[in-house]
Parts: structure tokens; C-alpha cells; sequence
């Protein structure tokens, strides 16, 4: 089926943890005929809900990988793709937002606004994604959508407009009110009964009404007009609605409930009408062949016949091998379609191309601008771009963080060993976040990643779906160590006893740098050392800061500026100076007063206000400082630092300080210095471990 | 500069020194003016200068969004090391905010009992050592009859002094009294042991102790605030 550009939407559905997103998404498939019975995520019957297509995620009822699956709706074909809800798996969501056109901000009616709703809206906002609100769960007890609205307002700076009022709340909640058409939508099993306002609500539904027409005519003069002659159309008030909304300055605001079945259909249309199709977002890649070496940015034309340009977004490793998902961004691709992955340079020919549903999948012809799809048999990693090879363009690289936490796994048995191996190849190519290697010294197989979930959930899926069990160490935090004072050296590595020599000397200094991690300078004049042994010089100071003195982490924010030294005509050569510069740094590392650096966590704990003071003590009790703390009638925000160090095993704490009512978010903030006592301690430990190993 | 040149030189000293030594633990202070005068930036400068001295500090905020009272926090201390030339700045900053704690609240429907509570909570549940209290936002026209009384009784309890802000409205008749107290105020005063007033002047904000506990008060004092940065600084002869 051939889709115009016009009938297409991508979009995501971005959602706190527990908001119902999964149990959304499984109804929009149910309403658009891809599925024929809804199951829940924590279904008693055990099928779990079709997006969710993971057996991990179906035992913890969240989703961890993105799907992308495809419906029709009112004519149109919308693609969703799903985002993850936790924000240790942020680099997921970021990935998944990279190729949305829109989104829709799920939002719970009696939770409202919560900390991962803002840690997710600002994603949103970061890739410049227009939004529709739905605010779920309107069934339940508590349930005050128009709070959530004000929320949407004060807390994430939207202007929030009700496209809809409740028609009945709690356990009355039998559908809404639909402002622009002013009319009552009763939602009963699968189909949408229209009727007549019901009297209590219509001076309300006016009011709310012309809250409505007085933010869409801010983008329509045509509405303006229209709302002063009192001619006013349905289609005048979607098209000024539609303009705010593609424009980021509204935010259209639906609501129900997706588990009662309430909404569903009203929110599809207002994605359809409301969210931009492919040809009305810019998108921009990066062309690298460019001359001198200079990236220049180009417009991409969401135009099928321009040549192709295609984002590989999402790996997935399926019984039936690897599976690339692909966002089509320009021209179209069609079996046998020949294409370029301007990474690594390789050409690739396009086999097999279908378009998923969530664990089934479908054969299609061809992809075209715009389109998502995937693509079967491609060796490529997560981010690559392809393109016809007339073209050689880059996507903009997406945001990687660094890791913050890192895992010792040792293989049950030797069996185990190969299909470890497997699995951790296939994950570091789904997930940049996700690092592994061998340390040289203690032979370990490390994994690096965003905190302490983010790792057991990929321990986890080694069992699960490479059969491979692992043994794993202590969580390690991944420290770094930085100078604090500017220092000079002048150091001659000298070997001239017997055999080849070897001879370099290098001057220069060494200084903090507030920014980035390394910077080589060669300030070297009239040839002191020749120019071929100026890149070893560098390279040597590279390998110094590899590995600090302190604790044995990476020396970050250093410049070493090189700006004399001495050779030999016959004793000097690469390995003399790298050898240098490595005695040069070690000598001097400790006059430049180094200190021990930690990775800082922004953590926010949202629960009732009777638990604030446990949560507060529980804060203080981790070396972590209050920022803030914000209260809302029985609802408080506690935000906080805190160093990751010191956040293992929080949450058992947490749940047993409140019940269980309180929860936490947390992510990466920066690198902040350890006190004294600490940095002490982990120089002892490190000491006796190397005491340990050299026995 | 360095950090304790910067304590001893700072223009609360000549307030300390015409109030007795400030309000002192245990005691109310209010800093009362007409909004948009500079009442939230003083009491960011009085609350930076107790940072300044290593005392820890809770910052309750009625009305402002907390990054909004951060970037006041930030401006402040940003003017005050600029024009002090505060050697370490970088290093004095990250050392003093950890000293303190804003807590955010909506008056309406949020009783006084509760964020005493709160405080106290922060102050044994987080063992956090605040020794002053800054209350900004407070609307003095909506609080109870004896809730400025809990929030001394607190002070006491707690030994700690509490700053209040009140930001007084035009309301037809007079806006002070006849001894410089505000009418808004006038209710109060038994539980204020020092109260301070701004009037925007037209030449420079005016600073007038109108209390003093229960010596006479010291009416205006030989400070003013910068109109550019909003710095209480001492006044030229």
C-alpha cells in the first residue's frame, strides 16, 4: 500500500513509568484492527500486551526496547514507535525520539505531572517534537484531569488547551465531551455513541470552549475573523489547532481511559488531524564530503524521488536473524536498492523489507520518504546512516553519554563463554550506552553502562535469550581523576647501554582543563624535536591518562602543552618518546595535586509528604545534598545530588522507608570531587589490590 | 578578596550593628516593601551572607519556582564575588550551596502546621543545621491569627532565626503608619522582634529599621540598594 506523505505520522507515545502507556498502545492496536483481543501488560493469561514484545519486560510490566508497529487510522498510516519509560534506559528514548515526527505525553489523571514526566517532556522538547497530551486513567479513584492540565502548565511550561472535558470521573467515567464538535462522546465496548451535551455540563463545556477558540485563534486570523462573525467550522478550529501544535506553541490535551476503553478513538483522530505528517518537520544531516574537510548541514527533501537517505535506528536480534529498523528521510528503498553506509563505507543491497508489528511482521515493496520500516540481514550498527552512493551524508550523530557504572561478569562454565560473547557483540551494536571489554589486568569481562538496572536488565536478556548464565561482580563506579594545579616537566627517557638506544626528552607542562578531557598542544619551535616524533608525544601522554595514580581511572580534563625537548639522530624514535612522554606525566602527576573525581546523580523522589523526613534522612544518610524540596498539598518532590557511589541499593530503601508509595528517578549530572575521608579510602583499596595482583 | 575579609567588610554588619546584632536565634524578622522594590533580592543577600559564614540555611519559598530562586541565589553570589574580587569563587560556591536547602510551598490549602512539619523534618529527619530560616513569598494578608506565633515558637524550639518577606499592596488608605509600621503588619507586631522597611525613594531605596526588639529602633540606616544589582551596599557620606 502506497501512503502519501500527507496520510503518514510518526509518532511516539512518551510516558512516566506506570501511566498506562503499554496498556494504550495495545488498545490504539486493537482499535486499528492489528490485534483482535487486548491483553493486559500483567495479563493473568499470560500473553502480555502485543508492544511489549519482550518476556522481561512482560515479567516487570515495562517496556525496555523501542518497537515500531504499524497502523491505519482515518485513511492515514501512522507508524508508532515505542519509547522506553525508565530513565536509565534514557539513551533508548533519545534514539527512539531522533526519528518521531510527534508525540503523545501519556500522563496519569491522579499522579499528574511526576519527576519522569519532566525528565521525558524535556527529551521531547530537546528533539523538538510536537505533542498531544492524554491524560489516562480517568477511571480512577482520585482522578482530576483538569489538575493535571494546570500541571501541564506550571510545571512543563505547555500551553496545555482541553480538547475535551470528562464526562464523569472515577468510577463514572463514561467518555468525554468533545469541545470542538460540542458534543458527548460515550465510549460503549467498541464503538463511539455521539449524543447531546448532557445539561450539567454544557455551561462548562462553553466555557472550556472558548478557552479553546481563544489559544487556536492565536494561530489563525482566518479563525479570528470567523469567531467575530460567528461563523466558526469544525475544520477552521483543527487547522488553527493543528498550526499551534506542529508549531510547539500548543498543546492539545485529550483524555480517558485506556484500560476502560474510554478515549482511544478520540485521541487517534486528534493524532491524525493534529500532529505533523513527515514533509512538515525539517530534518538535517550532516554532508561529509564537504570540501576541506568542513561538515556543512543539509536540508533533507521528504521527497520519494530525491536519492535515499536512511537512518538505522534500532537494532533487534530476532529468531529469524538481525533486524535493522530504518527511518526513510529521503527518496525510497525498494528491494535490490543499492545503498551506502556512510560509516564504515560499506555497500549493502537491500533484501528482504517489512514492516512490523510488534512480533509479526509484514512483506512490503518498498519504503518511501518519510516511512519507517526494517530491513532484514544488514551488518550495521545502531545510528548508522545509508544512502544512495551518490551521497555521502550523515545523519546528526545522536548524544551518547558516557557510562557511569560498570560490572564484572565472569561465564558460568566454559560453554557459557561463546554465547556471552554473542550476546554482548549483539547489545553494544543495539546500544551505545552499553560498553563491554577485557580488563588487561584483572582478565575480567567488564560491561559499562547508565546505572544499576541498565546493566541487570542486559544480565538478564544473557540468560534469557542467549541461554548464557553469568556470574557478576560488585557494581563499580566509574571514577576519574583530574588534575588541580598547572606543573612543568622535562623528562629524558634514556637507554644507551648495549644493543639499538633509545633517547627522547620532552619539556612542557601539564595544566586542569575545565572542559573536555584531553587536549595535546605542540608548542615546539624550530624543530627541538623533529616533527614525525611529535604525534608519539602525544600518543605516550594519551596512554599516561588512561590510568591515574590515585585509584588506576582516567586522568580527565587535561592539556599537556609540549614546547621543548631534545632527540638523538640515531637513538630516537617512536617508542623513545611515547616513552618519554609517559615518564614525563608520571613524574609530575602527583606535584599537580590530583584528586579523585566521582559521577554526581540528579535524583528526585516524588511520594506522600508524611515520608519526606525518612526521605530527607535517607538523602543525607548517602553523602547527597538537598536542592530542593517541593510541596503540594499531600504530594512532595524531594530533588537532590547524589553520588552514584552511593545510590546502590536505594530503592529496597526507599520502598521499605515509604510503603513503597515513594519512588525515584535518577540520571547522570556531573563529575563532583570526593571528600577527603572517601578519596582516602578508595587509595587504600586500590593499593592493596595492586598489592593483591603483583603477589 | 578572600572569603573572611568578605564577611567582615559585608554591609549586614552595619545592619547587625544598628539592631543589637541582628534578630538573633529564637527570633522573627520580617523585611517588609511594596512589591518590585527588591525585597527578594535583599533577603538572597542576607541569606548569602550567612552562607558566607558557613551557617546552613533554609530557603521556603511560597510563590517562586525553585529555578527561578536558584538564579537568584546565582546572580547574587556571582555580583557579590565580582565585586569583591572573591579569590576561589568557583571553589567558595560549590562549598557554601551545600549549606543550603530550598523548600517550596503553596500557601492556599497548605497549613502552617505542615510546613513546620516539613521544616522540621528537613532539619532532624535530613539532620540538616539550619540556623536561619528565609520565608519568601508568605502573604501576611492570608495567614491565620496565630500563625506567625508558631512560626516563633518554632525559632525557639528549633534555635534558629526566621527572615520573613511581606510585600505590601496598596490598598487605598496608608501604607505605613504613622511609626513607619506597615498596616498590613500592625497586627503582628507582637511576634516581630525585628522588622526592617524598604521605600523606593527618588534617589535610592531606603532602609528603615521601624523594630529592634525592645530597644528604641534605629529608623533609617546608612544603606542602600544598588539599583543595578539590587545589593544592599553602604551608603556614601
Amino acid at each position: 500500500m502506497a501512503t502519501t506523505i500527507e496520510r503518514m505520522r510518526n509518532i511516539g507515545i512518551s510516558a512516566h513509568i506506570d501511566s498506562g502507556k503499554t496498556t494504550l498502545s495495545e488498545r490504539i492496536l486493537y482499535y486499528s484492527g492489528k490485534i483482535h483481543r487486548i491483553h493486559e501488560v500483567k495479563g493473568k493469561d499470560g500473553v502480555g500486551a502485543t508492544m511489549d514484545h519482550m518476556e522481561l519486560e512482560r515479567e516487570r510490566g515495562i517496556t525496555i526496547t523501542s518497537a515500531a508497529t504499524n497502523v491505519e487510522w482515518a485513511g492515514h498510516a501512522i507508524n508508532i514507535i515505542d519509547t522506553p519509560g525508565h530513565v536509565d534506559f534514557t539513551i533508548e528514548v533519545e534514539r527512539s525520539l531522533r526519528v518521531l515526527d510527534g508525540a503523545v505525553l501519556v500522563l496519569c489523571s491522579v499522579g499528574g505531572v511526576q519527576s519522569q514526566t519532566i525528565t521525558v517532556d524535556r527529551q521531547l522538547r530537546r528533539y523538538d517534537v510536537p505533542r498531544l497530551a492524554f491524560i489516562n486513567k480517568c477511571d480512577r479513584v482520585g482522578a482530576n484531569p483538569l489538575k493535571v492540565r494546570d500541571q501541564l502548565e506550571e510545571k512543563l511550561k505547555h500551553n496545555a488547551v482541553l480538547m475535551q472535558i470528562p464526562l464523569g470521573l472515577e468510577d463514572q467515567h463514561k467518555g468525554v465531551v468533545d469541545l470542538v464538535a460540542m458534543k458527548a462522546l460515550y465510549f460503549e465496548g467498541d464503538d463511539v455513541r455521539t449524543d447531546e451535551i448532557p445539561a450539567d455540563l454544557r455551561e462548562e463545556a462553553a466555557r472550556r470552549r472558548n478557552d479553546l477558540l481563544d489559544a487556536a485563534s492565536m494561530f489563525s486570523d482566518e479563525l479570528t475573523e470567523a469567531i467575530l462573525e460567528d461563523r466558526i467550522t469544525e475544520d477552521l478550529i483543527h487547522a488553527a489547532v493543528r498550526r499551534g501544535t506542529i508549531a510547539r506553541k500548543l498543546t492539545p490535551v485529550f483524555m480517558g481511559s485506556a484500560y476502560k476503553n474510554k478515549g482511544v478513538q478520540a485521541l487517534l483522530d486528534g493524532v491524525v488531524r493534529y500532529l505533523p505528517d513527515p514533509s512538515e518537520v525539517k530534518n538535517v544531516a550532516i554532508d561529509r564530503s564537504a570540501e576541506s574537510g568542513a561538515s556543512a548541514e543539509v536540508v533533507l527533501a521528504t521527497d520519494p524521488e530525491a536519492p535515499a537517505v536512511l537512518l538505522a535506528f534500532k537494532l533487534e536480534d530476532g529468531s529469524y536473524g538481525q533486524l535493522t529498523y530504518i527511518r526513510v528521510y529521503q527518496g525510497r528503498v525498494a528491494k535490490g536498492t543499492e545503498l551506502l553506509n556512510t560509516r564504515s563505507g560499506q555497500e549493502i543491497k537491500v533484501g528482504r523489507l517489512i514492516r512490523m508489528h510488534a512480533d509479526d511482521m509484514e512483506d512490503i515493496t518498498e519504503a518511501s520518504a518519510g516511512d519507517i520500516a526494517a530491513l532484514f540481514g544488514i551488518d550495521c550498527a545502531s545510528g548508522d546512516t545509508f544512502t544512495d552512493p551518490s551521497l555521502n551524508y550523515s545523519m546528526t550523530s545522536i548524544y551518547v553519554p558516557e557510562p557511569v557504572i560498570s560490572l564484572a561478569i565472569k561465564p558460568k562454565d566454559k560453554k557459557t563463554l561463546d554465547r556471552m560473547a554473542k550476546a554482548l557483540n549483539r547489545f553494544t551494536k543495539e546500544d551505545p550506552t552499553f560498553r563491554t571489554f577485557v580488563d588487561p589486568e584483572s582478565h575480567e569481562t567488564i560491561i559499562q553502562g547508565m546505572g544499576e538496572l541498565h546493566l541487570d536488565v542486559y544480565v538478564e536478556r544473557m540468560k534469557r535469550e542467549y541461554n548464557a548464565e553469568v556470574e557478576t561482580g560488585m557494581p563499580q563506579v566509574a571514577y576519574r581523576e583530574a588534575l588541580t594545579k598547572k606543573v612543568e616537566f622535562d623528562y629524558t627517557h634514556k637507554k644507551q647501554t648495549g644493543g639499538a638506544g633509545q633517547y627522547g626528552r620532552v619539556i612542557g607542562y601539564v595544566e586542569p582543563m575545565a572542559e573536555g578531557t584531553y587536549e595535546f598542544v605542540n608548542d615546539v619551535k624550530g624543530g627541538r624535536i623533529p616533527r614525525e616524533f611529535i604525534p608519539s608525544c602525544d600518543k605516550g601522554f594519551k596512554a599516561a591518562v588512561k590510568k591515574g595514580d590515585l585509584i588506576g581511572f582516567p586522568v580527565t580534563g587535561v592539556r599537556v602543552v609540549l614546547n621543548d625537548g631534545q632527540y638523538h639522530e640515531v637513538d630516537s624514535s617512536d617508542n623513545a618518546f611515547q616513552a618519554a612522554a609517559i615518564g614525563a606525566f608520571r613524574q609530575v602527576y602527583a606535584k599537580a595535586k590530583p584528586q579523585i573525581l566521582e559521577p554526581v546523580m540528579k535524583v528526585s523522589v516524588e511520594g506522600p509528604t508524611e515520608f519526606a523526613g525518612a526521605v530527607f534522612g535517607s538523602i543525607n544518610q548517602r553523602r547527597g545534598i538537598i536542592v530542593s524540596s517541593i510541596e503540594d498539598g499531600s504530594f512532595s518532590r524531594v530533588d537532590a545530588e547524589v553520588p552514584l557511589s552511593e545510590m546502590f541499593g536505594y530503592s529496597m530503601q526507599l520502598r521499605s522507608l515509604t510503603q513503597g508509595k515513594a519512588e525515584f528517578t535518577m540520571e547522570f549530572l556531573k563529575y563532583g570531587r570526593v571528600p577527603a575521608a572517601v578519596s582516602e579510602e578508595l587509595q587504600k583499596l586500590h593499593a592493596e589490590k595492586k598489592a593483591r595482583e603483583s603477589k | 578578596m578572600i572569603k573572611k575579609h568578605l564577611i567582615t567588610r559585608s554591609p549586614l554588619r552595619v545592619f547587625e550593628d544598628a539592631t543589637h546584632g541582628g534578630p538573633g536565634k529564637g527570633a522573627v524578622a520580617v523585611l517588609a516593601s511594596p512589591k518590585g522594590v527588591g525585597k527578594t533580592a535583599c533577603l538572597v543577600h542576607i541569606a548569602t551572607d550567612k552562607l558566607f559564614q558557613g551557617k546552613s540555611i533554609i530557603h521556603v519559598s511560597y510563590a517562586s519556582r525553585v529555578d527561578y530562586i536558584i538564579t537568584w541565589y546565582e546572580d547574587i553570589f556571582k555580583e557579590i564575588a565580582k565585586n569583591h574580587r572573591l579569590r576561589d569563587a568557583v571553589a567558595v560556591h560549590d562549598e557554601i550551596i551545600k549549606n543550603r536547602v530550598i523548600m517550596n510551598f503553596k500557601q492556599d490549602g497548605m497549613k502552617t502546621e505542615q510546613v513546620l512539619r516539613s521544616l522540621e523534618a528537613m532539619i532532624t529527619g535530613g539532620r540538616f543545621n539550619a540556623e536561619a530560616v528565609i520565608v519568601d513569598g508568605y502573604d501576611f494578608a492570608l495567614a491565620e491569627p496565630d500563625d506567625l506565633q508558631r512560626f516563633k515558637d518554632f525559632a525557639g524550639r528549633m534555635n534558629l532565626e526566621i527572615w520573613f518577606s511581606a510585600s505590601l499592596r496598596e490598598t487605598g488608605g496608608d501604607m505605613f503608619g504613622p511609626d513607619g509600621t506597615p498596616v498590613l503588619l500592625a497586627a503582628h507586631t507582637g511576634q516581630i522582634d525585628v522588622l526592617v522597611t524598604l521605600e523606593a525613594k527618588p534617589e535610592a531605596v531606603e532602609i528603615r529599621v521601624v523594630k529592634d526588639h525592645a530597644h528604641p529602633p534605629a529608623g533609617i540606616l546608612p544603606l542602600k540598594l544598588d539599583p543595578k544589582t539590587l545589593l544592599l551596599i553602604v551608603q556614601e557620606k
